[in-house]
């Protein structure tokens, strides 16, 4: 290993250097990339201002009930139907609310737009991102009325995964309930949360305390967030089953990054063509709360667009490789996660 | 931002670190020490340091490891030109005869408060195998681990199960027999299990169920997500054998072809006697390929079947089913006839046609789908006799299993269908008029198409269709799925 420490030396001290010379980079040359990640066309919403803010009214035919779910891929598919239309949604943790796929929503009204134009018409025109209106959405036993909604194009990730995805299961809906994955077995256990649980209220599964830990949560904004250590460094992760990866963030500190070993890397193509560094690897020595995670998959990314309000920024992500190593839940009331051993 | 104004400052210190490196590493070099090669990231770049005495393997194994093709690390060694790399992003740190250190600035993906650009963004790349999408693939190679391949003999495969001695039972599932859990039970014998089924050639999909419980071939290195969270092990009935004779002091042989899109890193072949060889599936059509050994490319020595490449050599050429006979009527006077396609990316240097009494023909073996052709007759594309203009493309739909049809335009002088089953050509698949309606097949693969229709050059959706999405032009394009 001795090899290693004048290459460490000279990373370090290289990477004094180009800190102190860092500037905007031009990326050119010629498309060689792997991946595309998104088109960024003209009509990419832009946020709109206050969406999800309208909680939705729930109500459930049983307070308890378990939702089978099968896979897209990594992603969890549930079959859900908006007022007439039945079909898969992802239930992504990463999105506030309820995502309509554009290409099966088209007739629904909007009532606020994102940018691009409202035309359709034969030639084809875009129809326009936005926000709108489902009147009832139900899955399992859970019915919502007035739900409110994001329309967006979801054809990409069709296109990924080949399947055919309605829409996107996101925060917002889960707000009033306790929610346990079991992946192993492909189901969902959820429990709507309501003051006729009375205090002593307990899933059956959380009975045993023995067998699980429970860790905080806060949901900002629509954001499920937790929290890890590296060293003496505090992490704040997104809870996201909508990332197969778990993700950190490039710019992190050398403390946090010296634990991640780089395996592969590939370039994606970003919004305007935008060239994407995402590099691949294993990060070691993350703790959370009384758990030490000896190893674990991370793709590492410049996280800079994912700041939100108040300039709190997210280090990472925590998506499948981690919610699935062991049965996990969450009770977004309590804001408590509880992972099994 | 603040580091910036701090730039003068650290221009002394700058050259003085410098030095300290440059005697670090020349120390370490003297000791003999292995070559240096690595790749790390801190602060939001990425740095790569490699020793310039790295063998050419080594960079090689890098260079594919980290996808950095497109850096031409080997052209920058000789001449020590830095714009490409420059020009790519990246900040040359270090450059000395014994050591190179790149640095780049790690750029943000812009939309990630959107959930589809986070989706993509963190999804996993090197699965393809999801959903529809692979199950008609070009070629495939099966990659046992720990055990032999399976046994076969003509259509008959023995499927082997290792170990698992203690279970009571054994069974075999696939999509060779439905997924039946109950179908196919295996036999034991010493080292494991084993079950003879009847196999066409091509992909297969199987697990076993030991003792009730599903289970992938864990000898298998092929698996494969079936879109919905299962994984299947995967099995290819090969149906070509690559074989080279010779070369026994190679270290290492390549089989790399159109099917593989010339991947010199993928199919390294086995030792065979005194030679090499290689079992591979082969979709329908014509592949063509060369051999690379120890890094030198080669056309079959024993392969007549050869087609001119743009190298002025030769590739060798397999056809697997039967071929379709291309015919140019007339044109007796020409020296020289080339047949050029969507099927062999319009190279017009490939195909050279031969003549016949009544014109020029050209077999072609070519798996289903739908393609566009046309022919070079002494350098030039066939003219019409009547109007002086160059032809239009012809089309071949093999195995066609959609009808795509477009109610009215009964004025429409010429309606052509455009989509990503066709490469989006704009006027070649031209509709015919039945009736009231405009109508033409195509061949489908499972899985989600998108299309519109060209109504004498002006682009619209379907209007039957209710599906559409967004293109990359602000308009949108009609969406289908077809069923398998």
């Amino acid at each position: 290993m001795s090899s290693l420490l004048p290459v460490k030396l000279l990373v370090a001290a290289v990477m004094f250097l180009t800190a102190a010379n860092s500037k905007a980079q031009q990326v050119a040359g010629k498309d060689s990339s792997k991946a595309v990640l998104g088109y960024g066309n003209a009509q990419q919403k832009t946020a709109a201002a206050n969406p999800f803010e309208r909680d939705p009214v729930v109500t459930t035919d049983s307070t308890d009930f378990i939702l089978p779910f099968s896979r897209a891929g990594n992603l969890i598919l549930i079959k859900a139907k908006a007022d007439a239309i039945e079909g898969s949604f992802i239930l992504d943790t990463g999105a506030p609310g309820l995502i309509l796929n554009m290409t099966y929503f088209r007739d629904y009204p909007l009532t606020e737009h994102y940018a691009g134009e409202d035309g359709g018409g034969i030639t084809g025109s875009v129809a326009g991102y936005g926000h709108t209106m489902v009147k009832k959405l139900s899955f399992g036993s859970v019915n919502y009325f007035k739900v409110e909604a994001d329309r967006i194009n979801l054809g990409h990730i069709e296109n990924s995964k080949g399947i055919k995805i309605f829409g996107l299961l996101g925060v917002q809906l889960f707000k009033q309930f306790e929610m346990i994955i079991d992946y192993e077995n492909s189901e969902i256990h959820l429990h709507h949360v309501t003051k006729k649980d009375g205090k002593n209220y307990q899933h059956h599964l959380l009975a045993d305390t023995s067998t699980y830990s429970v860790f905080p949560i806060d949901i900002m904004q629509n954001k499920i967030l937790t929290y890890g250590k590296m060293g003496n460094k505090k992490l704040t992760f997104l809870v996201d089953t909508g990332a197969e990866s778990n993700v950190i963030d490039s710019r992190l500190s050398e403390n946090v990054l010296d634990n991640v070993i780089i395996t592969r890397r590939m370039v994606l193509n970003g919004a305007g063509n935008k060239k994407i560094d995402a590099l691949y690897g294993d990060m070691s020595n993350l703790k959370m709360g009384d758990r030490s995670i000896t190893s674990m998959p991370v793709l590492v990314t410049n996280l800079e667009k994912m700041c939100f309000a108040y300039d709190r920024c997210l280090d990472g992500m925590l998506g499948f490789d981690f919610l699935s190593m062991h049965k996990i839940g969450f009770n977004f009331v309590k804001r408590k996660m509880y992972i099994w051993k | 931002m603040e580091m910036m104004r701090n730039i003068p400052l650290f221009t002394g210190l700058r050259k003085l670190l410098l030095t300290v490196l440059l005697l670090v590493l020349i120390g370490s070099n003297a000791n003999a020490q292995p070559p240096i090669k690595a790749f790390v990231v801190k602060k939001g770049h990425i740095y790569i340091t490699l020793s310039k005495n790295i063998p050419a393997e080594e960079l090689d194994a890098f260079v594919t490891q980290y996808s950095l093709q497109e850096l031409d690390l080997k052209t920058f060694f000789k001449n020590n030109r830095p714009d490409s790399l420059l020009k790519l992003g990246w900040d040359i740190n270090l450059n000395n005869g014994e050591m190179l250190v790149l640095s780049k600035n790690m750029l943000a993906a812009d939309k990630l408060t959107d959930p589809v650009e986070k989706i993509l963004l963190a999804q996993k790349h090197f699965n393809n195998g999801y959903g529809y999408a692979n199950k008609e693939p070009l070629y495939g190679i099966n990659r046992f681990v720990k055990k032999y391949p399976f046994a076969v003999k003509d259509s008959l495969v023995t499927f082997f199960c290792k170990g698992n001695s203690n279970a009571g039972k054994v069974m075999l599932a696939g999509t060779f027999n439905n997924w039946n859990p109950d179908a196919l039970a295996m036999q034991k014998v010493d080292s494991g299990w084993i079950a003879i089924v009847k196999l066409g050639h091509g992909k297969h999909y199987y697990k076993f169920i030991v003792d009730d419980k599903w289970t992938i071939d864990k000898d298998n290195a092929l698996v494969e997500n079936d879109g919905e969270g299962n994984d299947n092990s995967v099995y290819y009935k090969t149906n070509y054998v690559f074989t080279l004779a010779g070369y026994a002091d190679a270290k290492k042989v390549i089989v790399a072809g159109s099917f593989n899109n010339w991947n010199r890193d993928e199919m390294k072949m086995e030792r065979w006697g005194e030679g090499w060889l290689k079992h591979v599936y082969l979709a329908e059509g014509t592949h063509t390929y060369r051999f690379v050994a120890d890094g030198n490319w080669f056309a079959d020595p024993a392969n007549t079947q050869q087609y001119p490449n743009e190298f002025g050599e030769t590739n060798s050429v397999i056809t697997i089913g039967k071929p379709y006979i291309f015919l140019l009527k007339g044109n007796l006077n020409a020296k020289k006839v080339m047949l050029m396609g969507s099927f062999n990316q319009w190279r017009n240097y490939e195909l050279e046609m031969r003549k016949t009494d009544s014109g020029w023909v050209f077999p072609y073996v070519l798996g289903h789908g739908n393609y566009e052709y046309t022919f070079e007759v002494d350098g030039r594309k066939p003219v019409d006799a009547l109007t002086g203009k160059e032809k239009p493309n012809e089309t071949l739909i093999l195995s066609p299993n959609h009808t795509f049809r477009l109610k009215g335009y009964a004025n429409a002088k010429r309606i052509c269908l455009a989509g990503s089953f066709n490469e989006w050509s704009p006027g070649s698949f031209a509709m015919r008029k039945e009736g009231n309606e405009w109508i033409i097949e195509q061949h489908l693969l499972p899985g989600k198409h998108v299309y519109k229709f060209v109504v004498d050059g002006k682009w619209i959706v379907d209007p039957a269709n209710e599906l559409r999405e967004p293109n990359e032009f602000g308009e949108e394009n009609s969406v289908m799925w077809m069923k398998e």
